[in-house]
């Protein structure tokens, strides 16, 4: 793969979004869950919501195809002001390179997602992920489609100041979303215990797709759930507590517009309601403060909960 | 004219005509295949779970279901009143903070919430519906 790259002398863009190759895997397995769920759990499945999933996908892959180019150009730009040169670990496109961007990645893909889920500027985009009250592999590909005017781009900027390539960024970014289409179901049920510590698996995932007041806000990790287990949001699934999924607000219909921009429309709503004193909370603060206090965050219905619990 | 000689937006635009076909199909084959279905609330006591799954704490102390089950109003101790409605296989809920959206007539209860988005739902309660129609009042306009 390195090679190509050098040969190019630049990027081959095809590289940058392995996702396309990964496409019809993903198929197959999402036939295979169906035919699960037909034997086993037929309410996993919906027409109507499995069609709004695999759409908002679909046009997730359609903005990628906009943005990439953009991407890569800032990112270039960027790289050519670089702080590290990678030539001391085995140079640009070696495997040191490769393994340690990934961890890079999965780190930054962290730092981003708990932001994603406790600024709500971040939320209004990846809020499309949570919105479905389904958990399966179609949900996986229930993608937002304004990542880019929601600045998702600004938390890989340190890989790249750091001496990663943009299209390896790009790359392992894409990897990691490969990785996680499978943990999207729930078909598998517990692995081994030493497996749920170390990665993301179908049951720490559930936990973070869950709206259960003891699931809120926990398990942002990527690949690895080392992460959450340093900085304290890691919650095993618990047995007798099944996940509901979805969000706090479920959305209460299928339309395709509105699942994709519903959180954009609503902030912009609230800013536009708020005292002016109060306006850019509703940009920066958590999902679900408000200025009058007539809402809940998820910590106060964990709080809440947790009141109930002792 | 083969794949070969196609632009790149020739090639990413048949992409994703075979990838919408793909995904109607997929969609087609989840109703073929009998996912999904009819589900109904059959007890007070699934509106009750429902709710508080809904509304972390909420404890309905009032229950009115929808005689097909596709629906329930139900109000808690503080008073507040939500509305169940199916979405699919699963429920949704919304509190109803006004009466201008809801019209009594006979058994039936037409309800429209101030969340345009989530659309009007008729409910069956038969003999509780003029009930309900009345203490909704309470809510104000």
């Amino acid at each position: 793969m390195g090679g190509q790259f050098a040969a190019a002398g630049g990027v081959d863009m095809a590289w940058t979004d392995p996702i396309q190759y990964a496409i019809p895997a993903f198929i197959v397995l999402i036939l295979l869950e169906m035919v699960w769920a037909a034997k086993y759990a037929p309410t996993a499945y919906d027409p109507g919501d499995s069609l709004t999933s695999l759409l908002l996908g679909l046009g997730r892959n359609v903005v990628g195809v906009l943005e990439a180019g953009l991407l890569l150009l800032g990112g270039m730009w960027l790289y050519q002001h670089r702080v590290f040169d990678l030539s001391a670990i085995g140079g640009d496109w070696g495997w040191q390179a490769w393994a340690l961007c990934l961890l890079g990645e999965d780190l930054a893909y962290y730092v981003w997602h708990r932001s994603a889920h406790r600024v709500r500027w971040f939320w209004a985009s990846h809020v499309n992920h949570h919105s479905s009250q389904h958990y399966n592999l179609t949900t996986a590909l229930r993608q937002p489609w304004t990542g880019l005017i929601a600045l998702d781009f600004i938390f890989r900027i340190p890989l790249v100041l750091l001496g990663f390539h943009p299209a390896m960024v790009l790359a392992c970014g894409s990897i990691s979303l490969i990785y996680q289409f499978w943990i999207h179901t729930e078909a598998v049920r517990r692995l081994p215990r030493v497996i749920e510590w170390l990665v993301n698996t179908p049951s720490n995932h559930r936990v973070h797709h869950a709206t259960n007041p003891v699931y809120l806000d926990r398990n942002f990790g990527g690949i690895l759930m080392v992460w959450d287990h340093l900085f304290g949001s890691y919650q095993p699934e618990i047995a007798g507590e099944k996940a509901h999924f979805g969000i706090i607000k479920q959305l209460g219909n299928f339309n395709l517009i509105w699942a994709a921009f519903h959180e954009w429309v609503e902030m912009a709503g609230d800013v536009w309601r708020a005292p002016w004193r109060s306006k850019l909370g509703y940009l920066w603060r958590v999902p679900g403060w408000s200025h009058d206090g007539g809402r809940e965050t998820s910590d106060e219905i964990r709080g809440r909960w947790l009141g109930n619990s002792m | 004219m083969s794949i070969a000689q196609l632009s790149g937006w020739q090639v990413q635009g048949l992409q994703l005509a075979g990838s919408l076909l793909a995904i109607v199909f997929i969609a087609w084959l989840v109703r073929q295949m009998g996912l999904g279905g009819d589900v109904r609330l059959r007890s007070e006591d699934v509106a009750r779970k429902l709710a508080d799954e809904a509304i972390y704490g909420f404890g309905a102390v009032d229950v009115a279901l929808d005689r097909a089950g596709i629906g329930a109003l139900l109000r808690d101790e503080g008073g507040r009143v939500m509305l169940l409605r199916r979405q699919g296989v699963h429920f949704v809920a919304r509190l109803l903070d006004s009466h201008a959206g809801v019209r009594l007539d006979r058994n039936f209860l037409e309800i429209t919430t101030s969340d345009a988005r989530f659309g009007m739902i008729t409910l069956d309660l038969g003999a509780k519906a003029g009930v309900w129609a009345g203490s909704l009042r309470r809510l104000g306009a």
